[in-house]
């Protein structure tokens, strides 16, 4: 065995205790121990001091390899010297000002350029500012109620797309929301022929990739069947590309997949971690938009925009997408590898540059969660039961120290259960 | 689809038919465990005959208590009952669970001195521990046998919200097939076992659970059921620890979060 370093967490603990007396749950969201599924909490750490790279640094200094890259924003690498140049320039001379920035001009038009169904781009700052948006557009364009989900959804936090039995939602929030699994197309068309004239939009992610299981591919056929059907009826196609967006195709995963979304929804990866997302749609749809109450404080800063152009230039120069396809798919292969000479079946699963892992040795997630943990505890940043992301900062070295955490770390779990093996 | 009125049933979403069932076997059935915790309990019913009440509730859900040798049993249904109490509606049912309904048996008139002196005795045992004073909670044994009772009725409830309860049953849903562990260190563990979205509790450790929520200690239980602390915090903390298929356990912290609407 390599005999990696074991983190140890002081200084998180101590900054924890601190946040809970002055922060609803410490840390609330995605990034917290609670939704994060940190298991055990003792592995994981709270707070980061700095970041560079593929890398974040603790505040007890320990290193990670951050295979979350902030749950998707960072994908050219943390403080990506062309895109925070940008930024910072724009820093110098304006960011957020009475009259937007003509840079919001220039990034749409840079938005329009690269994504193939857009013929317009709206700015926000979250996935769920664009999303939520995405529906009300559909709502308005169509004077229908009616929106369809696909099991294991997740568009973002506000109540509409959120569940009946989340805290704070009411019943007539989610009234008019209808469920279907995914790649079920037969049920959509039932779905749909059951509330005829009343359905305002579809929206789904390019792929299913929810948390708890394996992310699932379209079946082939799926997307070119629920485009035709969309047509048919006067359905808003809405693809939520918030999370895998530009790591599948610059273009859009509708693109990817072989098929045109009415609207797209884009975040995460706009900007290398400066704040700001975006709807694109197709012209027919844009006077919907315009015609809305939708703003916000902080939607037209320049800063973003600039960091924006600049991520998305080098990603075009890089053809980003198939580099990070590529270095996903050999990381994964050494995983499995790993996880194979410790007698584990790691299951992978989604697209490579947004990979997921499973071991499938026991029905419970116990041993994955084990797993997990040791990787985290020895510097390498994975999610317990959440898709991870590539970046462009990620090196060769970096992978193989990977693949030789893994396998420590099977080794470890192999250990601790001897009636396995 | 259920309307938002200004009722407070109707603000919280709950419903009488739920409540019936919650008062019926996570309540009253914890009169099982009343007398499993506390010798004063089951010396009530010790030195007698073995007897059986049964409570019928018209819409709602049907069981039977038998109290023999010092111990107390619930079971669903009540076809053989020494007594019998009818309830015309699940209303009147948890007007009984409330003190605002005094129950009229159709069978076993014979016995009402057993409902008076007894039952009614048992009954208020149990209420004393499940809304206890602070000063009572002082004494060490009557705050951990008051927390075993809350566990064991807050565990069951999940149970009967997840069943019957609209919201509880989307939740229920969203819950794949297996044992759930729902423990307090260095004290009770239930199971709550889901087969196609149906759950039911048993009032035991399960042998190989799929998922697992334990809180840290009977204190931190304690302040749990009470609304004194934060779950989300405290799994921050390390004080709650949770183990296995996490959508189990996030989905049965979604009926966890009615419990409370019902049971306050």
């Amino acid at each position: 065995m390599a005999d990696f370093k074991i983190n140890t967490y002081d200084k998180s603990r101590e900054l924890f205790n601190r946040a809970t007396k002055v922060i609803p749950a410490g840390v609330y969201g995605h990034l917290g121990p609670a939704e994060g599924n940190f298991i055990p909490v003792s592995a994981w750490p709270f707070f980061s001091q700095k970041a560079k790279g593929a890398y974040f640094w603790d505040v007890d200094g320990n290193k990670f390899i951050d295979y979350m890259c902030a749950y998707g924003p960072n994908i050219m690498g943390y403080n990506d010297p062309d895109v925070d140049k940008a930024a910072m320039e724009q820093a110098k001379i304006g960011n957020c000002t009475t009259s937007p920035s003509y840079k919001m001009v220039e990034l749409a038009e840079l938005m329009v350029d690269t994504v193939n169904t857009a013929d317009w781009a709206f700015f926000a700052k979250n996935g769920n500012d664009v999303t939520t948006l995405a529906i009300m557009a559909a709502r308005n364009a169509t004077h229908k109620k009616k929106i369809i989900f696909v099991n294991g959804f997740y568009h973002g936090v506000s109540a509409v797309v959120q569940k009946i039995d989340y805290p704070g939602v009411l019943p007539e929030d989610v009234a008019n929301n209808l469920y279907v699994d995914w790649n079920d197309f037969d049920a959509l068309e039932k779905l749909v022929a059951e509330n005829e004239g009343e359905i305002a939009a579809f929206i789904s992610t390019p792929y299913l990739h929810g948390n708890y299981f394996d992310n699932q591919l379209p079946a082939d056929g799926y997307w070119q069947k629920v485009r035709n059907l969309c047509t048919e009826k006067g359905i808003v196609l809405i693809v939520d590309d918030v999370r895998a967006g530009f790591r599948l195709d610059l273009a859009g995963s509708d693109h990817y997949y072989g098929f045109e979304a009415d609207m797209i929804c884009f975040c995460k990866a706009i900007a290398n971690g400066w704040n700001v997302s975006c709807l694109c749609g197709k012209e027919f749809l844009k006077d919907a938009v315009a015609g809305m109450s939708y703003t916000g404080s902080y939607w037209m800063s320049a800063i973003p925009f600039a960091a924006g152009i600049a991520n998305i230039t080098k990603m075009r120069e890089l053809n980003l997408p198939t580099l990070l396809l590529e270095k996903g798919k050999k990381l994964t292969d050494g995983l499995k590898d790993a996880a194979k000479n410790n007698g584990f079946d790691l299951v992978v699963s989604g697209e490579p540059s947004l990979f997921y892992l499973r071991i499938a040795n026991d029905n419970t997630m116990m041993l994955h969660q084990e797993w997990i943990a040791e990787c985290v505890k020895r510097g390498i940043f994975f999610a317990g039961h959440h898709n991870h992301f590539m970046n462009y900062a990620m090196s060769d070295a970096d992978l193989k120290h990977t693949w030789e955490v893994a396998d420590e770390a099977f080794k470890v779990v192999a250990k601790n259960h001897p009636e396995l093996f | 689809m259920m309307k938002y009125q200004n009722t407070k049933e109707e603000y919280t979403l709950t419903d009488a038919k739920t409540l019936a069932y919650i008062n019926m076997y996570a309540v009253l059935g914890s009169l099982e465990n009343l007398c499993q915790l506390d010798p004063k309990a089951s010396a009530l019913v010790a030195d007698r005959k073995p007897i059986s009440i049964g409570f019928e509730v018209k819409g709602g859900p049907s069981a039977t208590i038998t109290f023999k040798n010092g111990k107390c049993r619930m079971e669903q249904g009540c076809g053989e009952c020494d007594v019998k109490l009818p309830f015309s509606s699940c209303e009147k049912f948890n007007g009984l669970i409330d003190g605002t309904v005094t129950p009229i048996p159709s069978k076993g008139f014979q016995h009402i001195k057993f409902l008076l002196k007894t039952f009614t005795p048992l009954t208020d045992m149990l209420s004393n521990y499940m809304r206890p004073s602070e000063e009572d909670l002082k004494d060490e044994e009557f705050f951990n046998i008051s927390t075993s009772l809350l566990f064991y009725t807050v565990t069951v409830a999940i149970s009967q919200i997840g069943n019957n309860d609209e919201i509880g049953k989307f939740s229920a849903d969203h819950i794949p097939d297996g044992d759930i562990q729902m423990s307090i260190a260095g004290g009770p563990a239930a199971t709550i076992r889901c087969r196609n979205h149906r759950l039911v509790t048993i009032k035991q450790r399960p042998d190989d659970p799929r998922s697992v929520m334990e809180f840290g200690s009977m204190k931190l239980a304690n302040d749990l059921f009470n609304g004194k602390v934060s779950a989300m915090a405290q799994i921050g903390e390390g004080t709650i620890t949770m183990l296995g298929m996490i959508n189990m356990i996030d989905n049965i912290n979604r009926i966890l979060d009615r419990v409370g609407l019902y049971l306050a």
